[in-house]
């Protein structure tokens, strides 16, 4: 499948929500920890060899389980398989908890269930839907519960 | 690098909704020929396959980074996704109709991650304020690790996590990271100390909404019993805003036409 790549490249330069060496373990067996430069940027968390200017992976984080390992290690497991399960190992506690909160809340699907929760309330405490004045009212993706109709409108 | 396909293909067809799909016109690299395919959009992520149907992908389209613009109608009903930077592409594609089009440009240009993240925090930002305004408790649910991972699953209303926005800065800099091709953006909800006396929402300023609670009188400063005469009167007050405000939009961009390329973290 064709990606984007020197766009994506591109992208893993910005300025980073989170970034740090971390010891990271692959999840095939018999791979060992590394040190990495781990970077998240929007929805990826791109890993550099230190030094590197080019990543050497970038993953997708959406759909993925977020756990605490020990006092210093977190994980990140994709597709529900344990074989998908990658390490990271910190240099102390509160590293290891910001990094879990920043990872968690750096999926697009959180965030749209955000948008969602504060679109609802601020519709029911004002009566007014602010998605309005952005002109994205109606679409689908904004929707409370996709396949239901949108919000009434407040106005004509 | 590494992309980790199977991490985007199975983000792809897990239940939560796509976005956006439909036919659209690609443009070669290096050729002047359009092939059609299926696109379909899921979050920051654009996929493109040649049928529907198909199981197979033939790629995808980081949206990171990339504004949406009209394209000189070399044919009709094109469009544009530049990416800003040295040596990077512009995907050329085109839609079947003037519909689609605007359809497609319109979800386009507010699908990058960027985006979502400025508006979710200023509708945070409006939530906090709007609570406050009714009286209710400001104390938000703080999400723990393992709560966020139990509620990912499911849309809980009652645990929920919020970023302290920073009202015009913010709302000005959503406005940015949408395309060109938007209009003057509307004009913004300004922080409580400086509201103008047109509140929010502002798109319905000429027009008493029918549906909702007629704005007070305090906040129709030029309204009287001449409908006529106070019309134009607002016509012309609001006219001038909006022109003022697309006038400093313009300078804006202008301003920040550069992009941040650097690290601003020194990892040494």
């Amino acid at each position: 499948m064709r990606f984007n790549e020197k766009e994506l490249v591109s992208l893993s330069r910005q300025p980073s929500e989170r970034a740090a060496e971390l010891g990271m373990r692959g999840p095939k067996k018999g791979d060992v920890v590394k040190k990495r430069l781990v970077k998240l940027i929007v929805n990826f968390l791109f890993y550099f060899r230190t030094d590197e200017e080019e990543p050497v992976g970038a993953l997708l984080l959406e759909q993925c389980r977020v756990e605490r390992e020990d006092d210093l290690a977190f994980s990140v497991a994709f597709l529900d398989e344990a074989e998908r399960k990658y390490l990271f190992e910190c240099d102390s506690q509160e590293q290891c908890l910001d990094w879990i909160d920043s990872i968690i809340k750096a999926s697009y699907e959180f965030m749209r269930k955000n948008l969602i929760f504060y679109r609802t309330e601020i519709h029911r405490l004002t009566g007014k839907d602010p998605l309005e004045q952005y002109g994205i009212s109606d679409e689908t993706r904004f929707q409370v519960n996709s396949g239901l109709p949108p919000l009434p409108a407040t106005s004509t | 690098m590494k992309i980790h396909e199977k991490l985007l293909t199975h983000y792809l067809s897990c239940p939560s909704p796509v976005d956006k799909e439909g036919y659209l016109f690609k443009k070669r690299e290096r050729n002047t020929s359009y092939q059609r395919r299926w696109f379909v959009l899921k979050g920051n992520l654009l996929f493109y396959q040649e049928r529907p149907a198909d199981r197979h992908l033939l790629g995808v389209i980081i949206l990171e980074g990339c504004t949406v613009q009209p394209s000189l109608p070399e044919s009709q009903h094109c469009f544009s996704l530049v990416f800003t930077g040295l040596g990077l592409r512009t995907y050329r594609l085109a839609a079947e109709d003037c519909l689609s089009q605007e359809s497609w440009v319109h979800a386009l240009h507010s699908a990058s991650h960027t985006c979502l993240s400025l508006l979710v925090k200023e509708l945070g930002r409006l939530y906090e304020e709007a609570k406050r305004a009714s009286g209710e408790s400001t104390q938000s649910p703080a999400l723990t690790g393992k709560g966020l991972n139990q509620s990912m699953a499911t849309y809980n209303p009652g645990s929920l996590y919020y970023l302290q926005g920073k009202g015009p800065a913010m709302r000005d800099a959503w406005a940015y990271a949408r395309s060109q091709t938007l209009p003057a953006p509307q004009v913004t909800v300004k922080t409580t100390s400086k509201r103008s006396p047109k509140l929010w929402p502002k798109r319905n300023a000429l027009v008493t909404p029918l549906n909702g609670p007629a704005p007070t009188y305090g906040e129709w400063p030029l309204v009287g019993s001449d409908t006529l005469e106070d019309f134009s009167k607002l016509h012309e007050h609001y006219g001038k805003e909006v022109r003022q405000l697309r006038a400093d939009w313009l300078r804006k961009k202008r301003e920040e036409a550069g992009h941040i390329e650097e690290d601003l973290i020194d990892l040494g």
